[in-house]
């Protein structure tokens, strides 16, 4: 994974924030999944058009820390989206 | 307890709206015997301007989860319009239908314009006889057993919904038997309702008790099948492969929301002339959006404001009734009894099966397993 990849969320998932907290429903499997403020906040911002590198100093203007560690947790959290079929990379080009 | 039926359960608690079910219209292709709809019911239908107008409020008030119902929704001629600002928005919509237009073309621009989480398809017997009798529409058997084929084809999820009756209480283990060979979910409600417009006449093919002992027993029997192949899990089949929490909401019973469900505190329902009710079955109208927004509706509307406390008054009368056994619907309540918080006769018929059924599960939990 790198800074200037591409990720957005998975075509059969649905979700809604509430009180900060993201709902997520991934249809395929009929599972929900909760995120925190934090996550849902990331899971907004993937949207297939910013790059990681974006999604992270998005999240540094709005959280205290360091913007590597920001940039390294919102890499690692975007993986385990994507191991849980959450998101999906964009391919070059698309 | 699962994170996510406790999150349901803050969201009864608070009343934070999160599914919605719309009755885009009562027309049908099909004219069951015991249809639920006041088609008699008057009124001005939505246009689809304001359908747009209030799926973008719901999804701005937090609802995640929508079903597009009936009537036959698909009979709607904004149907796939609706369904694919739907989609568009976000929501998880499951689409209540007969099954009977679900085919060919049209399955297909489901599928890939509006994009289900689910269809609910209707089946009301195991054979052409029971079902079309029901429908009154010679052929509607066949016809639903071919589209169920199609829409396995095409990869559309559905399951499959019904209700027994005296017309088809000899037939539910055929039924199970169709819905095991497409591998989805039956759901078979016990209960024939009066209609909405508080008309008794669907009661005369009520069930009998003993058709409802068998179903107990029956539905006990392959829960405990499941769950010893599961290695003695959760006593539930699987709907649709489930890795995390599922989707289902919690059952209503006591529980931390203080509320007995979440009828009018997290659901609502709308029809098709834009009059608004707590729940499908709870048909009491709380406001209408002809004359003010579904988030006025909700933040001011006295109707609703009783709705919530009745719920929290019924979660403590029912807290020692073993409310789980009862099956107990506030909506039924009222349209049988008057009152939505009594206890009506089909729901103490329903505890005495379950609790027989019960005693004789555990009986047989007790004999050792011989295997040949």
């Amino acid at each position: 994974m790198t800074t200037s990849e591409r990720y957005r969320r998975a075509s059969d998932v649905r979700y809604r924030i509430l009180d900060g907290e993201a709902v997520v429903v991934r249809q395929r499997a009929a599972e929900v999944l909760g995120l925190d403020a934090a996550g849902s906040r990331i899971l907004d911002l993937l949207d297939g058009e910013r790059p990681l590198a974006n999604v992270a100093a998005t999240l540094a203007e709005e959280y205290e820390g360091d913007r590597e560690t920001i940039a390294r947790e919102v890499e690692a959290f975007v993986a385990e989206l994507a191991a849980a079929g959450v998101v999906e990379p964009v391919e070059e080009g698309e | 307890m699962s994170e996510h039926s406790a999150r349901i359960e803050r969201f009864w608690r608070d009343n934070q709206l999160f599914s919605a079910l719309v009755e885009l219209t009562y027309r049908c292709n099909l004219d069951c015997f015991f249809c639920y709809n006041d088609v008699g019911l008057a009124g001005t239908p939505l246009a689809f301007e304001r359908y747009g107008e209030l799926l973008e409020e719901m999804a701005r008030l937090g609802v995640l989860h929508l079903t597009l119902s009936g009537g036959e929704p698909l009979a709607h001629p904004d149907f796939f319009r609706i369904g694919a600002r739907a989609r568009e928005l976000g929501y998880v919509v499951r689409v209540k239908s007969n099954g009977h237009a679900l085919r060919g073309a049209l399955a297909r621009r489901l599928r890939d314009e509006v994009d289900p989480y689910l269809i609910e398809v209707s089946l009301h017997g195991a054979v052409a006889a029971t079902h079309d009798r029901q429908t009154r529409v010679p052929g509607s058997f066949e016809r639903l057993l071919a589209n169920l084929e199609g829409l396995r084809e095409l990869g559309l999820r559905f399951q499959i919904n019904s209700t027994l009756t005296a017309w088809n209480e000899a037939e539910f283990e055929g039924m199970y038997a169709i819905a095991d060979r497409f591998a989805v979910r039956l759901q078979i409600d016990p209960e024939v309702t009066p209609r909405d417009d508080g008309s008794r006449e669907p009661l005369s093919i009520a069930a009998s008790r003993e058709g409802l002992r068998r179903l107990f027993e029956f539905e006990a029997e392959r829960s405990r099948t499941y769950a010893a192949s599961q290695g003695g899990g959760a006593a539930r089949e699987p709907a649709i492969v489930r890795q995390g929490d599922s989707i289902a909401p919690p059952s209503p019973r006591a529980n931390g929301s203080g509320k007995f469900c979440g009828a009018g505190s997290s659901n609502v329902c709308i029809d098709p002339y834009g009059n608004v009710y707590p729940c499908v079955q709870w048909r009491r109208p709380v406001g209408n959006l002809h004359e003010s927004t579904l988030a006025e509706i909700w933040a001011t509307s006295r109707g609703l404001a009783d709705v919530r406390e009745l719920e929290r008054q019924i979660a403590r009368r029912l807290a020692g009734e073993e409310s789980s056994l009862l099956g107990f619907c506030p909506g039924q309540a009222e349209i049988v009894t008057g009152d939505a918080a009594a206890i009506y006769p089909a729901a103490v018929v329903r505890r005495e099966l379950l609790r027989e059924v019960n005693r004789e599960s555990a009986k047989r939990a007790l004999l050792p397993v011989i295997r040949g």
